[in-house]
């Protein structure tokens, strides 16, 4: 590990201008938990460090006009436990669940979640889910990206020198929409998912699946919707659904690599097996409410 | 045969209290001083250059501008140290390498500068020619006849204590043969009802131990070398350094004392020969404190296996014959082995348990261009039985017997000899499987998707010599002297209960204190499951000194204390039960402050039993009960059991967390724990990446203790460390077969591995599940 300069900014336009000011390799510090690692493992050599700590306002979460904003210095285990999240996307509390350990839910934030790109993280998936939408602060002034155009490669997204990811905007599902999150961890349960797999399904007043969405992680490079296998469930009946239909939708998809979590072909068997089986899954718990 | 009586009632009484750990309080306080943190003002901090490929000659290496860089004080490469090699038994491994290197990690070149950064920077200044070699990638290609000889200059090894037992190839660091029964073993095959054949592997995998090896030299006034070290047997390691270095034993002092954690790997020490010859030449201490990835990439590695097995059976289901070949990953050097033969003593362990009377077992331990190998937790057995009690499942399986039944009716009774010609001071093979069988409720119909399976070890109680000192204070305190490691697993403990108990005083009098090499006896150190056996022992033996001492000498401190007066329960007593004195009355008058009395006893564990004595084993027993996922493959243990054959426990809590400890351990193997390699280097650096269990892992685990007071120890203890790790893997790997019908012959058992034999094997249903009918 080499030498860096550490900064710590007061206000965003203050962190926005450090890290311009910088000479290159200018890291923004959030939780630090991705960032201390990938320093260690020589995968970063930051020149400035930019800390984020003081910035204030990035740590509210609040509900307005249907959307569920999570300011991006929130700690995930501050989104876990909030009261807001818990009613309105209680799905997405019980995916942060998956991340790690308390302990490190403590320290690391969502921002820095999103803006890390690990392809294996829990969120991604179930915010594609969700449609969420990130508020970005620059040098331009400040823009939205989806998050399904946030992502670029591993480790890589949108964000242009000087850009800091300031809120995570989470539209609140509509009353008859079910989430599911599933990590597969055939070695441990204490691991980067081998693959997973988060889906919505949106059941319509006339009992067809009026919209869905499939997104997978650890995959590919970025986590990702997959619309081919999407189009096999919207608008149909659940029990017209092919199951086996939209599991090889996803197998076809996705480009998973090999490492210690599994070769791709068992990788790419295993994304379909999950997505067969949370789909579902949530057809039968949508089939029970409808019963019922 | 010594005769071994049960403890009395009062002894067993004290030895049942739960332990409060004698190290205990300094580690959860911090305070407690590990190897690495002996740092004093001035200490250099050392790094190496390894080699990037696993096997290349050296053209050149030069460290110009690494010396020139700032902050460094001293550069040594393999041509300042040529001829210099270091090892437990066979010093084959290079200092510093000056020729040629044998594997991705092999050190050519070391730094010691002010600063880890300024040494890290120093290294990577050094430029370094390689030319390549072909590299041998496994221990079947290296026994090729034609296949490169890594070691040409063999001949020139030092071999400590002894010669060095030929090898049938160049290739071959050890071997272990065994043969038993009918000269020609083929005829019996030949004539046997039933056989079956199959081949096993095991990979390489790392202990895990929480803290990396690390060291601090520096030379003293007087040309004294010291070392502090993570090395749990100091003794032996400054055996091994004067051999090296060339430096006489008696100029080296060697501290170690608390270790953090262990499993094997901290019998072998690596950068201890550079440091010293850094600081030599520095004039400065030099503390080497490795990386997490060095210990996983470059450090102690636990053999790689293959293994084929062949076993037969008689038309009654009697084990008839057994033939094994064990090819064990020795990696480039034999160094990390300390056994005279250079081979895992435990994987002979094939059929440890069982009677089989015709057996030919042949264990090689190889060279190939790969990190070495070492002890590692049950070293051997862990592959060998494996691959054993895998193959008695198969066999029960292609008779259709019932696989308890068939193991029940196959192993050792008292008086039989087991497959690899030990004999059994008590033979616990049935007791055990029993326990373990009944614990499970073998017998209760599976549900589908479910399986269980069963498997047994026997193992060897380690044994050797252990002085230990006393110092009896005027204030009734005893303080014990010891070289003796604690790596964690609780050595000083058992000196102190077992003193304790024996002298009759109070735990909280004794204490245990670790002192270098110069100040201690000579003592094997830890490992080998010997130091409950021989810590137990010394240690009692002690607190009977202490006791005897203080009893002969009472009337002369107390006058009115003549005739029978006894210590017990931590007061002079007199016959009629009345109190007569404290110790620390009695102390204070015969002893003066500040000059305590010192008294010395020597536990001798191989005299302590008679030539031709049968050995001491520890069995023990696991039976699981998974559930297999048919989609992915992932195995789920629902329920576990270990039925182990234990003496008399000296410290319940150190004990229970062994047994259940090593089932866990046994666990990780089991499923998950693998190094990948890719060209020669291991590829998973971190334990991000090379997994282990986590407590959320751990199953529903009982243990079903079998109790005994015959064991080797005092009071008639035996073991613990390695009694439960090594049946966890075959156990799965039977309830598998029993759950889904597919056999894997190979570790770890990952769900992807399961999934794929699904895939390909689903019409291959053993005759046993299919007979009861389930799938």
């Amino acid at each position: 590990m080499t030498g860096y300069t550490y900064a710590r900014a007061k206000s965003l336009e203050a962190a926005i201008d450090l890290s311009l000011r910088s000479a290159g390799n200018a890291h923004f510090l959030a939780g630090g938990t991705a960032l201390g690692l990938m320093q260690r493992q020589g995968l970063i050599e930051p020149g400035l460090i930019v800390d984020l700590a003081a910035v204030p306002g990035l740590d509210a979460i609040e509900e307005l006009d249907g959307v569920v904003s999570i300011g991006a210095l929130c700690t995930l285990r501050r989104v876990e436990l909030d009261a807001i999240v818990a009613r309105r996307l209680p799905a997405l509390a019980a995916t942060i669940r998956h991340v790690a350990s308390v302990r490190v839910r403590n320290q690391a934030t969502l921002g820095g979640n999103l803006a890390h790109a690990d392809p294996a993280q829990d969120p991604p998936p179930v915010l594609l889910v969700l449609d969420a939408a990130l508020r970005i602060a620059g040098p331009g002034g400040q823009r939205r990206v989806a998050l399904a155009e946030f992502f670029v490669d591993y480790f890589e997204t949108v964000l242009e020198p000087g850009e800091i990811v300031t809120h995570v905007d989470v539209p609140i599902p509509a009353p008859g929409s079910r989430v599911s999150y599933e990590k597969f961890l055939p070695r441990t349960v204490d691991d980067y998912a081998t693959v997973s797999v988060a889906v919505r399904i949106d059941r319509g007043a006339d009992g067809r699946i009026a919209d869905v969405r499939i997104a997978l992680a650890a995959v590919g490079p970025v986590a990702l919707r997959i619309p081919t296998a999407e189009g096999l469930v919207r608008g149909h009946a659940p029990d017209e659904i092919d199951l086996e239909a939209v599991a090889a939708a996803v197998r076809d998809t996705i480009e998973p690599p090999d490492d210690v979590r599994g070769s791709a072909a068992y990788k790419r068997e295993m994304a379909g097996v999950w997505v067969r089986r949370v789909v579902g899954r949530l057809l039968r718990d949508i089939g029970t409410e409808a019963a019922g | 045969m010594t005769a071994r009586l049960s403890p009395d009632a009062g002894t067993l009484a004290a030895l049942a209290r739960p332990e409060l750990r004698i190290d205990g309080p300094a580690k959860v306080t911090g305070g407690a001083a590990y190897a690495a943190d002996h740092v004093s003002p001035g200490t250099l901090h050392a790094r190496f250059l390894g080699s990037p490929l696993p096997h290349a000659r050296i053209v050149s290496v030069s460290v110009e501008r690494a010396r020139a860089m700032p902050g460094v004080h001293a550069v040594l490469t393999g041509s300042d140290v040529v001829d210099m090699r270091f090892g437990r038994r066979l010093q084959d491994r290079p200092v510093l390498a000056w020729d040629r290197v044998r594997f991705v990690g092999d050190r050519i070149a070391a730094v010691a500068a002010d600063s880890v950064e300024a040494a890290d920077s120093a290294v990577a200044a050094i430029e370094l020619e390689l030319e390549e070699l072909p590299a041998v990638s496994d221990p079947e290609a290296a026994l090729a006849s034609d296949a490169p000889v890594l070691h040409p200059d063999a001949a020139e090894y030092a071999y400590l204590e002894g010669t060095r037992p030929p090898v049938p190839h160049p290739n071959v660091q050890g071997r272990l043969f065994i043969k038993r029964g009918a000269e020609d073993l083929e005829a019996v095959f030949a004539a046997a009802a039933h056989v079956v054949e199959a081949t096993y592997r095991t990979p390489t995998q790392h202990s895990a131990y929480l803290e990396p090896h690390a060291t601090v030299a520096w030379i003293d006034e007087a040309g004294v070398a010291h070392i502090v070290t993570t090395n749990k047997a100091p003794f032996t390691l400054r055996k091994q350094m004067a051999a090296a270095l060339g430096i006489p034993a008696d100029q080296i002092v060697i501290d170690a004392g608390v270790i953090g954690g262990d499993f094997g790997g901290k019998g072998y020490s690596i950068d201890e020969y550079a440091c010293l010859l850094l600081a030599r030449a520095s004039g400065r201490p030099v503390r080497a404190v490795a990386r997490y990835a060095e210990e996983l990439g470059q450090v102690n590695v636990r053999h790689a296996a293959v293994m084929h097995l062949r076993t037969a059976v008689d038309a009654e289901g009697h084990l008839l014959a057994h033939d094994a070949r064990i090819l064990l990953d020795g990696g480039a050097y034999a160094s990390a082995k300390p056994l005279p033969h250079l081979a895992l003593a435990g994987s002979v362990a094939t059929m440890a348990g069982y009677r089989v009377p015709n057996v030919r077992i042949e264990a090689l331990t190889v060279y190939t261009n790969f990190v070495p190998g070492g002890h590692v937790r049950s070293p051997g057995e862990v592959q060998a039985l494996f691959a054993g009690e895998s193959q008695l499942d198969e066999l029960a399986r292609e008779i259709d017997a019932e696989p308890l039944a068939f193991r029940l009716q196959n192993s050792v009774r008292q008086g039989d000899e087991g497959a690899a010609g030990e004999h059994y001071r008590e033979a616990r093979a049935e007791a055990v499987l029993k326990a373990a069988g009944a614990a499970i409720d073998w017998a209760r119909p599976r549900l589908p998707g479910t399986g269980r399976g069963i498997a047994m070890s026997a193992r060897h109680v380690g044994a050797g010599k252990l002085p230990l000192r006393a110092l009896l204070h005027a204030d009734g305190r005893v303080e014990v002297r010891t070289g003796l490691p604690d790596q964690g697993s609780g050595s000083w403990q058992v000196i102190r209960r077992a003193l304790a108990v024996a002298a009759s005083i109070d735990e909280g009098r004794v204490d245990v204190v670790s002192v270098p090499t110069n100040e201690a006896s000579f003592d094997p150190g830890v490992g080998g499951s010997r130091v409950t056996h021989i810590a137990s022992q010394a240690g009692a033996a002690l607190g009977t000194r202490v006791r005897e001492w203080l009893e002969e000498r009472l009337p002369a401190a107390v006058p009115a204390a003549a005739g029978d007066v006894h210590l017990i329960g931590d007061r002079f007593v007199d016959g009629a039960g009345n109190d007569v004195a404290s110790i620390a009355a009695v102390t204070a008058k015969l002893i003066v402050a500040d000059d305590p009395v010192e008294l010395e006893t020597v536990y001798d564990g191989a005299a302590a039993h008679a030539e031709g004595d049968p050995g001491d084993y520890d069995f023990a027993a696991c039976a699981v009960e998974v559930e297999v996922d048919p989609d992915t493959g992932r195995v789920t243990v629902r329920d576990a059991v270990i039925a182990a054959d234990v003496g008399t426990i000296i410290n319940p809590v150190a004990h229970r967390g062994q047994l259940e400890g090593g089932f866990v351990f046994g666990l990780g193997g089991a499923l998950m724990e693998e190094l990948s390699v890719d060209g020669g280097a291991v590829t998973s650096l971190s334990l991000a990446d090379f997994k282990i269990p986590s407590a959320g892992d751990v199953p529903r685990l009982r243990i079903v203790l079998v109790p005994t007071h015959v064991g080797p120890g005092a009071f008639g203890a035996k073991m613990a460390g390695e009694l439960t790790n090594a049946p966890v893997a075959p156990a799965i790997a039977n309830a598998i077969a029993d759950a889904v019908g597919v056999r894997i012959r190979e570790l770890p058992l990952s769900a992807e591995r399961v999934h794929r034999a699904l895939d390909e094997g689903a019409d291959r249903m053993p005759l046993y599940t299919r007979a009861r009918g389930l799938r």
